[in-house]
């Protein structure tokens, strides 16, 4: 069975996970590892999981690492100078890397570990309300395994006054980092907070499962900055609970990994707001899963989806993202859009846009396409003097730069411009 | 809002003008399914010995299979022992040999549908196969058909005269073991109508099939196989109804077509199978797989549906475009009311270069329905430049139906375009009142607005089916939005 490796380890890693004097933490895990044990791995024969081979997992056992070691002149090049930080290395939080100590009073940034501690009965309240092993075995496996994490908390009508900079690292081989982490904006607090994912070996496994709980009118921007060393498996879900009038806007910008995954879900109560946007760029023989749903669950809720992807080499790239609306969901104004650049003959992309509608009172939209480099602009181009590599690095460019430039951030813009730049060598600008 | 909630009430509960029930004398086989049926229903049939083992053999494999539950669909599960699967009119066990022949009856059932089954409205140019119950009761036009070379008749005729082009095309676009309810079909199938096209050959008449399920406990297994030769062109349309019951009917066809070089095969249904009384008693579960391959260079195949009754419909015209410069085309309105549930839509699988397709769908759900567009684009490696345009809408009437898309598109080939687009709206408050203020009732106003919203669709269907769609349209639907 997928996964068998993984349960056979687990009583030799469970004593050292966190919370094993917390009864109500050991029946969660407890649940979970059950939910887990009955199919393992979620396998290619569920309709949420069709696109994406996750056999990988079964090939190499990856381990839960305590080594701290970590090159910081690697490190900082991924650092953002103006935010807060909180640096995990190998899925454990790091004390000496992260820099916490100027930020106000009116938000609480510890470890997972240190919640569990400090406030145990407050987190019992708090996890698994965005998400449970239901959703599917990753979840369930990250309820397991999860070693640390990161828990901010935002005082009411507080506004947190700089990004918070969650970094995660790996660099041991092999290694399992499962961390969970914790998000709550109480009644109309605003926060940004920044998620880096970056590794210095090869191979390795991250699974990190994101809870948000957003209140009455509170605003959260959360960026994902996916760049995994190139073995890596990364699973990746951002679950957000947002009750009436809240906003909440996310960047998810996967360029990294072997394998990666993300599932951004969240549910809207009445008049809540969610924009969701994204930039997939995949060569080599990376795969690149998005998956993102929204469930606009009470009326006025507003959501708007976009999704680019750029797919090159023998890349495969996969966009599902599904927009429910209840019942109850009256005058839902909800938008998704996906384009795709296919580059190579060997690339492929595989996009699902799906719409469930149960309400009648809606504007309801999506859009996908597949193409290509229109060759006329190709040809301009070059009549202005650029090789054909030029021109099409230029328009490869221009096309994932949109999603860049809806980035507010100027230091993280830098950084993903950079990073994006990399990818487009025949750039000389 | 300007439409009474009676009004409305009484618009959608409109009653199925096609429910009456013809009192014939049948044979009808006990209800049951096991390998003695089988073997029963190909000597009832008659058949070559190749067709007994293909049946054997589809349902060896379909008993291994689960009844498939992916769908946006609540089905009660289905007792298929419960199901007879042989009805015939009794009077046809002679055979007729022309019209005269015909239990009159029978003939009155068609002309209450409004089917040109007497020769006598020849002037209609359409030539019918007519399918009740699992018979094919005659088939219109014959000799002017054979003139033109085009071979139009019931399948079990067509095994009966060419066993090998049978043998050489049947199962070869949708195999016995593809799917549930296909190898349902294969195995016990009982009739259906069989077209070849010979090469060069323009089908001079439109080509016509109405299927009736009438007796009771009985399922329908229609068969259609078409083949349109290098070159050939041909037009064919299908029509259902059924009459009232209180129990489910199912009825499970498996429709094939083949389209060599140069050929055109266009393909219109409406289906108006019985939808179920307004509490979802009823109706008839309509499962049809429908396949087309065009296999050769520059063929091209049109799907057009209209698909009004039925209480369960789970359908996907497709198109295996294999041949270079293929077309596939795919037309579509879906109108579910009361607790009606469809699942529909096509897939587009291209393998040849430079092969297009197009996808319309225009789904309306109203009362408590669930209207769902499932649709695949697939573009494998080989084809380059393929092209796919989709676009589906869907319309909200009432605020207790549910329409949902499910697309899906798999692109593997960099120079294909693939674009998709989908939307869902209701009609809006000021398209009425604009209407009405221009004087229109209410209703008038409704039904322009949905027969706008389908005019892509109805467009493609021919003439005498266009009318009949509308009118349709018209019965389920009129001024149902308040």
């Amino acid at each position: 069975m997928s996964g068998e490796a993984y349960l056979t380890e687990y009583p030799a890693i469970a004593a050292r996970l966190p919370g094993v004097d917390l009864p109500w933490l050991q029946g969660f895990r407890k649940q979970a590892l059950q939910d887990f044990g009955v199919s393992g791995f979620p396998g290619n024969r569920e309709e949420e999981w069709r696109y994406t081979n996750l056999s990988a997992l079964n090939k190499t056992l990856f381990a839960p690492s305590a080594s701290q070691n970590v090159d910081e002149d690697w490190l900082n090049q991924y650092s953002l100078d103006d935010a807060a930080s909180v640096v995990l290395v190998n899925g454990q939080f790091s004390a000496s890397l992260s820099r916490l100590q100027d930020l106000s009073a009116q938000v609480s940034v510890s470890s997972l570990k240190q919640a569990l501690q400090d406030r145990p009965a407050w987190l019992e309240s708090r996890l698994g309300q965005a998400v449970t092993s239901a959703e599917h075995n990753l979840v369930a496996f990250n309820n397991a395994w999860f070693a640390d994490g990161v828990v901010i908390e935002v005082v009411a009508k507080q506004q947190l006054d700089r990004p918070v900079q969650i970094l995660h690292v790996v660099t041991q081989a092999d290694a399992l980092a499962a961390t969970r982490n914790l998000f709550v904006l109480n009644e109309e607090a605003e926060a940004e907070i920044i998620e880096t994912y970056v590794g210095s070996v090869g191979s390795y496994f991250t699974a990190s499962v994101n809870e948000c709980l957003l209140g009455r009118n509170a605003g959260l921007t959360l960026y994902k900055v996916q760049l995994e060393a190139e073995k890596a498996q990364h699973f990746g879900g951002t679950y957000v609970k947002q009750a009436r009038d809240s906003r909440f806007n996310h960047h998810n910008f996967a360029l990294g990994s072997g394998l990666a995954r993300s599932d951004i879900h969240t549910g809207l109560d009445t008049a809540a707001e969610c924009s969701l946007n994204g930039l997939f760029v995949a060569g080599k023989r990376q795969h690149i899963d998005n998956h993102t749903r929204i469930n606009h669950l009470k009326p006025h809720g507003i959501s708007r989806e976009f999704y680019k992807g750029v797919l090159d080499n023998k890349a495969r790239g996969v966009f599902q993202g599904r927009v429910i609306v209840a019942e109850d969901a009256q005058q839902t104004d909800s938008e998704m859009n996906n384009r795709n650049l296919l580059l190579s003959a060997d690339a492929e992309v595989d996009t699902k846009p799906q719409l469930e509608i149960y309400a009648d009172d809606v504007k309801c939209s999506h859009g996908v396409t597949v193409g290509q480099l229109e060759e006329k602009s190709v040809f301009y181009l070059q009549s202005r003097g650029l090789d054909e590599e030029a021109a099409r690095n230029i328009l490869t460019f221009a096309f994932a730069n949109e999603m860049v430039d809806k980035v507010e951030n100027a230091e993280l813009k830098a950084l993903l411009l950079k990073e994006l730049l990399e990818r487009f060598p025949a750039i000389s600008l | 809002m300007s439409t009474s909630a009676q009004e409305i009430e009484h618009l959608i509960s409109q009653e199925y003008k096609q429910g009456f029930v013809t009192e014939l004398e049948v044979d009808t086989f006990p209800p049951g399914l096991d390998e003695d049926v089988i073997r029963r229903l190909s000597k009832v049939k008659n058949e070559p010995e190749f067709m007994l083992e293909y049946r054997l053999k589809a349902f060896r494999h379909w008993q291994t299979m689960p009844s498939p539950d992916w769908a946006q669909l609540k089905i009660d599960p289905i007792d298929y022992q419960a199901i007879s699967y042989y009805s015939a009119p009794k009077s046809k066990k002679e055979g007729p040999k022309s019209l005269d022949e015909v239990d009159p009856q029978l003939l009155d059932t068609y002309k209450k549908l409004g089917i040109p089954l007497d020769e006598q409205e020849r002037l209609a140019g359409i030539a019918v196969d007519a399918v009740f119950d699992s018979v094919s009761v005659a088939t219109t036009f014959k000799g002017k058909l054979k003139d033109a070379g085009v071979i139009f008749c019931p399948i079990s005729e067509a095994l009966q005269e060419y066993p090998e082009l049978v043998k050489q095309y049947l199962g070869s676009v949708v195999p016995t073991g593809d799917n549930f309810f296909a190898a349902l079909n294969s195995a016990v199938f009982t009739d259906g109508s069989f077209v070849y096209i010979p090469k060069g050959v323009r089908c001079p008449m439109e080509l016509s099939t109405y299927f009736r399920i009438n007796a009771a406990n009985t399922g329908q297994f229609e068969r259609t196989l078409i083949i349109a030769d290098e070159g050939s062109h041909v037009s064919y349309l299908e029509g259902c109804t059924a009459p009232m019951r209180d129990e489910n009917q199912l009825h499970a066809a498996v429709v094939e077509l083949v389209a060599l070089d140069n050929a055109q095969i266009k393909y219109s249904t409406v289906q108006n199978w019985y939808p179920g009384d307004k509490d979802g008693k009823g109706g008839i579960y309509n499962f049809v797989t429908k396949r087309a391959e065009c296999r050769g260079r520059n063929s091209k195949v049109s799907w057009t549906q209209v698909e009004t009754g039925s209480a369960i419909t789970w359908k996907y015209p497709s198109c295996v475009l294999l041949g270079d410069d293929s077309v596939g085309e795919f037309y579509s309105v879906a109108l579910t009311n009361n607790l009606q549930q469809a699942d529909t839509g096509t897939k587009m699988i291209h393998i040849g270069k430079n092969t297009r397709s197009t996808i319309v769908s225009k789904g309306i759900s109203a009362g408590r329905a669930q209207n769902t567009y499932r649709g695949l684009v697939k573009v494998a490696k080989s084809a380059e430049n393929a092209r796919n345009h989709t676009q589906c809408d869907s319309l909200l009437v009432g605020d207790k139906c549910g329409a949902h898309t499910f697309p899906y598109v798999e692109v593997k080939q960099p120079t294909a375009q693939v674009e998709h687009e989908a939307t869902t709206s209701k009609i809006s408050e000021d398209q009425l009142f604009f209407c009405q203020q221009r004087g229109l009732s209410a209703e008038d106003a409704v039904s322009m607005i949905v027969n706008g919203f389908c005019k892509e669709v109805f467009k493609e269907l021919p003439m005498e089916f266009a009318v009949e769609a509308q009118a349709l349209l018209g019965i389920s639907l009129e001024g149902a939005v308040g």
